[in-house]
């Protein structure tokens, strides 16, 4: 009898709060959906081997991505126990301290800017084709620019984000088309035979493997995006992890097996070259001289979408990450409101239109290249600073499992970020060093110290700022880290820290 | 007239009964009147983002009735975000259905194409009005609000309606309203804490 008193009644608030809750598949999709694999692969791996001129970029995809899930293995452990879990910043916040959190942040809002601002660069040779085809018209590449630039801005105004089956849809077509590239690349070898020179060592440790290693991290961007959906998943232990593990094999499988192809079909001696001049048209020329026309024109067509699809969702990451900063009152507080009818981060998604429009002009102006100088150039730098921030949060998984003393495998709170940080930081001295090869400028321009420069500058200055907060405005350095649940920090009148409160009620 | 039922009628202060409130911060607003309707009776109070119940009596009011019944009936649920969240989904549907039991709204539905869609028109628009209109007046006046003002205030500034309610008002009403929450007791102002948390969070993960 007593076996039926115990039996747990089922829940209603649980049951309810479950319906909306997403499964592996979803978050996969959301963080591939954000990565954009033909705009890496028709865009940056291309671009890659022709400026940086180094063949190993298939072997550093791999690398990458070894180093990148054990750092994942840390930082899907710490995500759980965090408030406003989708931002580095957070993690330096709790590890490291709230000076080195706003300079983290600093950092962030300049690499998530320079990534979304680089891609009005590639919009241009991404549609050239399509336009062609339609319409039979060449615009000049800031028209098109400017065009996308007017649709991402309203669309971020609107919190018109992409539906989510548009985009799984859109990915899988984009994916299915990278594959019957690549294998019809593998099936026409050039010289007959199919070559795994790119994989060989020796053309991977070679002067330049700092840069390529750069443009593999870059490749990864937006896996870090698993971790926003702790909360609103099945099983938050087991469906984040999975999903961040399985989306960084995904990205490692298919950016290595395409610029493997490329360097097939092409001939490993002669990819460099090649790319270098055809840029973003490499593959597409390739597939038009196997697959026939209607292959070609899906892929250009997917192209474009894919590109656009990544602007919106670099535009909306970098307006969220404003707007949790406007709500932590590190940046004026109107970044932090949203316009009632749609609940977008109005100011702060203007503010990114804004410098949108600057960078287009600036380049419109002066003439520079749109693909290497604004698509490249940024994009690297961004990926460079994401490099940056994922480095320092690996630091700061230790320190914060070391200081908090929470139960945690030994493996998660500290071999593997520990390997992770280790590793991390050679890449970045590889960066450094190598910064040169990955503008493809002279060794001693002045640019390959500027690029890279910024971060450092932008760390200190926010620091600073975060020190001048501890004594100016203690309110608000209190809540450093905390996102949108920092109106929370400072709630209770009385008795606890008030610091601790936002993150440490939830657990 | 109730928490809830005030913001509800200024976020829906349009003659057609259409939201001026994206649906996430309308629902957590709302959930957020619902458990400061029964803060302010003296049946459940907050402290540490958690809600207890302190007096089970039965509420006048059926829907606070029906929420006090769920609070007692899950009792291992007592984070208030979880609270906020699970009320959120129902909220706009059963305090329009309360207005309309009151005979301030009417309940229509609208069928498009496969789709049934409910609206709430205002029966007299004068009635529905007034919330927003009266609130003005109160930041308008030099001596204190009352508490429940003071909370629906609170909950105004929370789901980021603020400037909706203010839109005429000088720079006076906006500072008297900055100090209005921090003066309210602690489990209000916790309560509108946590709204204002969730409807951001709500915000960064984008998906509405």
């Amino acid at each position: 009898m007593s076996s039926t008193a115990t039996t747990e009644r089922p829940s209603n608030v649980s049951e309810a709060l479950a319906r909306g809750r997403l499964g592996v598949p979803s978050v996969v999709f959301f963080v591939l959906s954000a990565a954009a694999p033909l705009t890496v692969v028709a865009g940056v791996v291309t671009t890659g081997y022709g400026v940086i001129g180094v063949l190993g970029i298939p072997l550093a995809f791999l690398a990458v991505a070894a180093v990148l899930a054990l750092f994942s293995a840390g930082y899907v452990a710490m995500a759980r126990r965090m408030a406003n879990a989708g931002a580095f910043y957070a993690y330096v916040t709790r590890g490291l301290g709230r000076p080195a959190g706003v300079g983290t942040a600093w950092v962030a809002l300049i690499a998530y800017n320079a990534l979304q601002v680089g891609l009005y660069g590639a919009i241009g040779a991404a549609a050239e084709p399509v336009l062609d085809r339609l319409f039979g018209i060449q615009p000049q590449w800031w028209i098109v620019a400017l065009v996308a630039w007017a649709l991402v801005g309203v669309l971020g105004l609107l919190r018109v984000d992409i539906n989510g089956m548009v985009l799984a849809v859109l990915l899988c077509a984009e994916i299915a088309v990278i594959v019957v590239f690549d294998l019809a690349q593998l099936g026409n070898p050039a010289g007959g035979s199919v070559s795994f020179a790119a994989f060989s060592p020796d053309n991977f440790f070679v002067p330049g493997v700092g840069a390529v290693l750069v443009l593999a991290i870059l490749g990864f961007v937006g896996f870090e995006a698993s971790v926003v959906f702790s909360e609103e998943s099945k099983d938050p232990k087991r469906t984040v992890p999975m999903a961040t593990y399985l989306s960084v094999a995904i990205i490692a499988v298919v950016y290595a097996l395409s610029s493997w192809s490329m360097t097939v079909a092409v001939g490993p001696d002669r990819i460099v070259e090649e790319a270098g001049a055809q840029s973003v048209g490499l593959i597409f020329n390739l597939a038009g001289a196997h697959l026939g026309d209607t292959v070609l024109t899906i892929g250009q067509a997917l192209f474009l979408t894919s590109v656009l699809a990544a602007m919106i969702s670099f535009h909306n990451t970098t307006a969220r990450y404003t707007f949790a900063l406007g709500r932590e009152r590190v940046l004026p507080a109107v970044f932090g409101r949203t316009s009632p009818m749609t609940g977008a981060p109005q100011a702060a998604s203007l503010a990114q239109s804004g410098l949108g429009l600057v960078v287009i002009l600036l380049y419109a102006v002066n003439g520079w290249d749109p693909v290497l100088q604004l698509f490249f150039w940024l994009g690297t730098s961004g990926g460079f600073g994401v490099l940056l921030m994922i480095a320092t949060t690996a630091v700061a998984i230790i320190t914060y499992f070391a200081r908090s003393g929470e139960q945690e495998t030994l493996w998660r709170r500290l071999i593997a970020p520990g390997i992770a940080a280790i590793a991390l930081t050679a890449i970045i001295v590889l960066a450094v060093q190598n910064f040169a090869n990955l503008l493809g400028v002279e060794p001693d321009s002045p640019l390959r110290w500027l690029f890279p420069a910024v971060y450092p500058v932008a760390a200190l200055l926010g620091a600073l700022w975060g020190v001048a907060l501890r004594r100016n405005r203690p309110d608000t350095y209190a809540r450093i880290g905390l996102g949108a649940e920092s109106a929370t920090a400072v709630a209770p009148p009385s008795g606890t820290d008030p610091v601790s409160t936002g993150a440490e009620v939830r657990r | 007239m109730l928490i809830a039922d005030e913001f509800f009628l200024i976020a829906h202060n349009d003659t057609r009964g259409k939201a001026k409130l994206h649906p996430a911060a309308a629902g957590l607003g709302l959930a957020g009147g619902l458990l400061g309707e029964l803060i302010l009776y003296g049946h459940i109070t907050v402290t540490s983002g958690q809600v207890t119940v302190i007096d089970r009596r039965p509420p006048a009011d059926a829907l606070a009735h029906t929420v006090l019944d769920q609070l007692i009936g899950e009792a291992q649920h007592q984070a208030v975000r979880t609270w906020l969240s699970f009320l959120a989904q129902t909220a706009v549907t059963s305090v329009g259905e309360r207005l309309a039991r009151a005979g301030v709204l009417r309940r229509q539905e609208n069928r498009r194409l496969l789709r049934t869609t409910v609206t709430y028109l205002p029966i007299d628009l004068n009635v529905a009005a007034w919330p927003a209109t009266r609130l003005r007046a109160v930041l308008e006046r030099s001596e204190p609000p009352s508490v429940p003002d003071a909370l629906l205030l609170g909950l105004i500034a929370a789901a980021g309606l603020t400037r909706e309610v203010l839109w005429s008002a000088g720079p006076r009403a906006h500072h008297r309203l900055n100090l209005i929450i921090p003066a309210l007791p602690a489990p209000l102002k916790e309560l509108v804490a946590h709204t204002e948390s969730a409807v951001g969070a709500a915000v960064l993960r984008g998906i509405p």
